[in-house]
């Protein structure tokens, strides 16, 4: 485990997302106005590049790609096309320093190795 | 004696369609479902006409949403540069419903909610239709006319799959009628250089040439008892849909208490069409309608059409100008986009920042 330094708050202007390279794991962070999320750098659908592809409002990142959509400050999905969870890394403000907990490399199910059922429909 | 032997030709007959056919078995979020497919039918077709609704955008090997996984069986695929098959696992038996067919018995996992049957909108099927009526509306886009063997119900805003003769793979074409049991699709083509169907289109063959319908699909669709507002945003020939939710509208009278925008964005004045059209709405809709034509490479210097002067005209790209134009105008709005899809992703990211719910969203990616 280890706190991985992202980039400066001040860097990621409220509801825009930045992605950063975290000692070679590549994270987008998210400001949603009222606090920030660092996930993996795609769409958990179709593995669309966020940073290109997501828009933030009203505390919601939506992937303007398919209309999958997770509000950021609940981390719940929003709205009935949005067929899998977001996942994030655990993330720290320190001095103004945004820091993630980067124990390793989060991925979405579909393209892991051994596989299973849940995993395919993304419920594991 | 003739009974039995009628009898025995029957069996024959009945085992002989049995053998070109396959039983599909299909894995979903929300359940397991089965279907029987023809060899000669993508899966993806097959499922559509069972009534599943099997996830899908284009239909056409495009956009990628139609991916699963087989399980078992085997399955042939027709087009394997499909720009949707890029990002396919292909090692884990991942296809594109809308380019595979079956071989045999299969099992495939999708990895989406699925539904028994459509909501709203007609179960799809495919359908013979010969192309006539063509008619050249600029340099570049042509109207065409496809009479169906058998008659299509469909909505405003809904589009087809055509396939044509010497043509591989399919094409979808928005349809700028709409109506019930209708033998007749009114389709608008854009040509795009080098392509296939706009070649075929524009050439000597098309006219009188058979061809093979799969529709009605598209959930982009247009329901006057929903009661909306509507703001459509289209980029050249986006605007087919949006001709026959225009023509309904004003059919039923809907603009008499509900407004329409419409943004339409071509590159130049004179790669403007159905312009005709869009005065007789605009005058139909009594102050209720408007209508912008987005110039992207030409400045007019000029805020109405020339010849066509309740018109307007704007220099700009179209999803910025109706973003622009809309901001903070977007209650009861129900937005119908259609273009290529960076039209299409740059008009959602201006609905969302203005406010807009993805609900009251409905796109066609052209591309
Ligand atoms: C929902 C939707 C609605 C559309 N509505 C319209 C419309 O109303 N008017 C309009 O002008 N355009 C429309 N388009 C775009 C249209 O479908 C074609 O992509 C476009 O006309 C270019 O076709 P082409 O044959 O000239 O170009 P090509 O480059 O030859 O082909 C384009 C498309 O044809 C398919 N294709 C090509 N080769 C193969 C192959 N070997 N096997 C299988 N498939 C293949 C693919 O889908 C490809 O993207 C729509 C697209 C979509 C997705
Ligand atoms: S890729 Fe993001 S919603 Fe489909
Ligand atoms: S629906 Fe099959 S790739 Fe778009």
């Amino acid at each position: 485990m280890s706190w991985t330094y992202l980039c400066d708050a001040s860097e990621v202007a409220p509801n825009t997302l930045k992605l950063v390279d975290a000692k070679g794991v590549r994270i987008i962070v998210a400001n949603y106005g009222s606090g920030f999320r660092a996930m993996p750098p795609i769409c958990p659908h179709m593995e669309e590049p966020l940073d290109e592809s997501g828009v933030i409002a009203n505390c919601v990142l939506t992937c303007t790609k398919h209309l999958w959509a997770w509000n950021l400050a609940t981390l719940e999905m929003d709205g009935a096309e949005t067929e899998k969870p977001l996942k994030t890394y655990d993330l720290k403000e320190e001095d103004g320093r945004l820091l993630a907990l980067v124990d390793q490399e989060l991925t979405y199910d579909f393209d892991e190795e051994d596989d299973d059922d849940d995993d395919f429909f993304g419920k594991g | 004696m003739t009974t039995t032997s009628l009898a025995r030709a029957d069996v024959a007959a009945i085992e002989r369609v049995d053998a070109d056919r396959c039983a599909i078995t299909v894995e979903t979020r929300s359940g397991t479902f089965g279907f029987d497919c023809a060899t000669s039918e993508t899966l993806l077709y097959a499922g559509l006409a069972h009534g599943l609704t099997l996830p899908h955008e284009c239909a056409t090997g495009t956009c990628g949403t139609c991916r699963a996984r087989v399980m078992s069986g085997d399955v042939e695929v027709a087009w394997e540069e499909a720009p949707g098959a890029a990002k396919l696992k292909r090692d884990k038996g991942d296809i594109l419903l809308c380019q595979a067919r079956a071989l045999g018995d299969c099992v495939l996992r999708v990895p989406s909610d699925v539904a028994e049957r459509p909501l709203r909108h007609q179960i799809p099927a495919p359908r013979p239709g010969v192309v006539g009526n063509l008619q050249q509306l600029t340099s570049d886009v042509v109207h065409f006319e496809i009479v169906l063997a058998e008659p299509m119900t469909f909505d405003a805003g809904q589009f087809v799959v055509i396939e044509a003769p010497g043509l591989e793979g399919g094409r979808a074409y928005s349809m700028v009628n709409y109506g019930r049991d209708l033998d007749r699709l009114e389709l608008v083509v854009k040509r795009k250089p080098g392509g296939g169907f706009g070649d075929w289109i524009n050439g000597p063959l098309a006219s009188g040439a058979n061809v093979k319908v799969f529709g009605p699909l598209g959930r982009a669709t247009f329901h006057p008892d929903e009661g909306h507002d509507l703001l459509m945003i289209a980029g050249g020939s986006g605007i087919a849909g949006m001709m026959s939710i225009l023509s309904r509208g004003v059919r039923e009278r809907y603009f008499e208490t509900r407004k329409a925008k419409v943004f339409f964005g071509v590159r130049t004045l004179a790669d403007g069409f159905y312009l005709e059209d869009f005065a007789r709405a605009i005058d139909a809709g009594g102050g209720n309608v408007e209508v912008t034509l987005a110039l992207s490479h030409e400045d007019a210097g000029r805020l109405d059409h020339p010849d066509f002067p309740t018109v307007k005209l704007a220099h700009g790209f179209v999803h910025e100008i109706a973003g622009e134009a809309m901001a903070g105008a977007y209650d009861n709005v129900m937005a119908y986009i259609a273009g290529p899809p960076p039209m299409v992703d740059g008009a959602i990211r201006s609905l969302i920042i203005g406010g807009v719910g993805r609900s009251a969203i409905r796109y066609d990616k052209f591309g």
